[in-house]
């Protein structure tokens, strides 16, 4: 099981075209060595906390991006997205919202709730494709991700 | 402890405290003495609270005392003694003793025991134990100056390397306005000015560069090492995966394989491992012969060390260069023919030795290279090596 | 179509104008405004003081090293204000520490790029700033 690896991207995404046009569309790109894919909130949540499920991760390696959609079973994305802002070991990792939703209150709401980016998915193939392509590209090799744990930050504050 | 002359012949001075409640006991010890070379000058005392007022005054070679007295016991001597932080070597000169309660006597300090009925015996130990007191105090003496060195070198290193840091990472902000304007003024005006124009701003953008090129580079020398540095368990295949991904571009352009056998896990800062991987890789590819560059990585257990080989097909070393080539700044071409500033593989040998291990190459011209390292297979889980460093100088000052 | 309108703060006249620019080269160049300092970089989001006129910037790019008030304070009281926190935020800055990035984190900035030392690389950074925020993400209006 590859939970015990470091994780670039966690994708939160029930919907199976959906999860399978992104994941094509980042590997195609090669912007990240291992995605990994939970298919509702509570996974993701399990996951990035390291219980239930992912008991045996390492709490020290959160993913370096977490692409999440907001219509998910179990635990909708605002409420997934609500506990990662909200928890200190967890705030820092940057969230962005990848969602048909077209509604501006759940657009403002994300951004309130602090979703570091919101991307609507376009309803054309090719579109989709390439909003993805470049969401990854920006995220994975423009920006700068923060350390992996705040017990690493530590360690590299203490070496500057 | 100094000598005296008396008739001619060299008498070694001893200040003495007799802890004895027989006076006439004491005088045939410190006559005993006085007869084998002692320049002696004595106190005699058969209470704990004179024991502790002449100490208070008096510095003392040498205690002598009695094993029972009736007011003291000659063993609480060695409690006072203690409580004070002296350590006066202690006799124990006495009636009766049985063996064990003699050997118990010595493990809880006394340097050693004399019976009073064997009293030729005092001299030898008196001088064995003094001796043994000069070497102790010569030792901690030396021991306390090279603890001093250790930490006044820490210290310096420390300076120079915090001025190292502060002074390329103040100097980049300006650099890069100059970098850019000059790349700008470059592009805009190229053919609009006349020619010396164009070639003044040509030299103006190679100087920029270049002072920027060789500023990282420093910075990330004077990286090595600073405070903080901190070792963990880890996997080479995990900094070696790090190293290729910073490298990708350059694998794709110059169509790069790497291959590597089983690595192992070691203790090592995570950062610097990425870096040392990475400028071997790096030149590995920009050192390419006529094929495509092809690395090998490996490793093996040697002793008490892993020996890891980073091999390449490219254009090789001769070997008069193999030691030179990991000075700072040293560099075998014309910024012409390679790009760099010669601070790669000085970087890569900082970083070895830090972890305390040895980095050397094995080539010829035009048949590739291998670069070798070790890195020490059980080193203690020691994180900040100024701690260890510090550790190490109260160590040697404790003892 | 109303242009974008970005929030530039940056001490470094330098910069500034290679950041302006580049943003000036896009296909519909955003409207920016440039301020120097933190202090001002707040009045200019309240619409206070000579700023009364301003209008709410779609996104703030954000440098870290200001005087009056450094870039860590606005972006702290940016993302703790309820009317303020949804505007997107981008440190962009000449650091590379890492405390730095993970501490922007933290004060919720939505993310951080680095400003390269190589002007090619510049103009990409800058360019790929725009493009992703106006180009790909949906921005509260």
């Amino acid at each position: 099981m590859s939970t015990r690896m470091d994780v670039d991207i966690l994708l939160v995404e029930d919907n199976p075209d959906d999860l399978e046009l992104t994941l094509h569309a980042l590997r195609r790109e090669h912007l990240a060595n291992n995605i990994f894919t939970v298919r509702d909130g509570e996974e993701a949540l399990e996951f990035l906390f390291c219980n239930g499920k992912f008991e045996d991760r390492d709490s020290d390696h959160p993913p370096r991006l977490v692409l999440l959609d907001l219509k998910l079973p179990k635990l909708n994305g605002l409420e997934v997205l609500k506990k990662i802002k909200q928890d200190a070991r967890t705030k820092a990792v940057p969230v962005v919202i990848l969602t048909s939703s077209k509604e501006e209150r759940d657009l403002v709401a994300s951004y309130n709730m602090g979703a570091n980016s919101y991307i609507q998915k376009p309803v054309d193939f090719e579109q989709f494709r390439e909003i993805v392509r470049n969401t990854g590209l920006y995220w994975m090799v423009i920006n700068q991700q923060p350390m992996s744990s705040p017990a690493q930050s530590a360690a590299a504050a203490a070496s500057h | 402890m100094s000598t005296s002359q008396q008739n001619g012949i060299c008498k070694k001075k001893l200040r003495l405290l007799v802890v004895e409640d027989s006076l006439s006991d004491a005088e045939i010890q410190v006559a005993e003495l006085r007869r084998n070379g002692f320049d002696v000058s004595a106190d005699i005392t058969d209470t704990g609270d004179r024991v502790r007022e002449f100490l208070a005054t008096i510095s003392y070679d040498l205690i002598l005392a009695d094993y029972s007295l009736p007011n003291f016991s000659g063993m609480e001597t060695l409690d006072i003694l203690r409580e004070k932080h002296l350590s006066i070597p202690v006799i124990l000169v006495t009636g009766a003793l049985n063996s064990e309660t003699a050997v118990e006597c010595v493990k809880q300090g006394v340097t050693d025991y004399v019976l009073k009925d064997h009293l030729a015996r005092l001299s030898t130990c008196v001088r064995r134990a003094l001796e043994e007191t000069r070497l102790r105090q010569e030792r901690a003496r030396a021991q306390e100056q090279l603890a001093q060195k250790v930490e006044e070198l820490a210290r310096s290193n420390c300076d120079l390397e915090q001025f190292a840091y502060v002074a390329s990472h103040d100097l980049q902000e300006p650099l890069r306005m100059v970098a850019a304007y000059t790349q700008l003024l470059a592009e805009r005006y190229r053919g609009k000015l006349d020619d010396s124009a164009d070639r003044y701003i040509g030299y103006a953008v190679e100087g920029a560069t270049r002072m920027q090129a060789l500023l990282e580079d420093l910075l990330a020398f004077s990286r090595v090492g600073r405070n903080g540095f901190v070792r963990k368990p880890i996997h080479a295949n995990v900094a070696v995966d790090e190293a290729l991904r910073n490298l990708t571009i350059a694998i794709k352009e110059q169509g790069a394989t790497v291959t590597r056998g089983t690595l192992p896990t070691i203790v090592a800062d995570r950062v610097h491992l990425v870096q040392l991987f990475q400028n071997l890789i790096g030149n590995a590819i920009k050192f390419r012969g006529q094929e495509p560059p092809r690395i090998t990585i490996a490793a093996e257990k040697q002793g008490e060390e892993w020996a890891f080989s980073l091999s390449d097909n490219g254009i090789g070393i001769a070997p008069e260069h193999r030691d030179f080539i990991f000075k700072m700044f040293q560099r075998l071409h014309t910024r012409a023919e390679y790009a760099g500033n010669g601070v790669g593989l000085a970087i890569c040998k900082k970083i070895v030795e830090r972890h305390g291990g040895r980095i050397w190459v094995e080539s010829e011209l035009g048949h590739g290279s291998t670069f070798r390292f070790t890195f020490p297979a059980t080193a203690a889980d020691r994180t900040d090596m100024k701690e260890a460093d510090h550790e190490l100088a109260q160590d040697l000052v404790s003892r | 179509m109303s242009s974008h309108k970005i929030l530039l703060v940056d001490d470094n006249p330098a910069d500034s104008n290679l950041t302006c620019e580049v943003l000036a080269t896009s296909e519909r160049p955003a409207q920016v405004n440039t301020v120097q300092d933190g202090e001002q970089a707040l009045q200019f989001l309240h619409r206070t003081g000579k700023f009364s006129d301003a209008t709410r910037p779609d996104l703030v790019i954000l440098d870290l090293n200001l005087p009056r008030k450094d870039g860590r304070a606005v972006l702290a009281e940016v993302k703790a204000d309820p009317d303020l926190n949804e505007v997107p935020v981008v440190v962009f800055t000449t650091s590379h520490s890492p405390r730095d990035i993970a501490r922007c984190y933290e004060l919720g900035a939505n993310s951080y790029v680095s400003k390269p030392g190589n002007l090619g690389q510049f103009f990409s950074a800058v360019r790929s700033i725009e493009q992703f925020w106006f180009g790909f993400a949906s921005l509260p209006n």
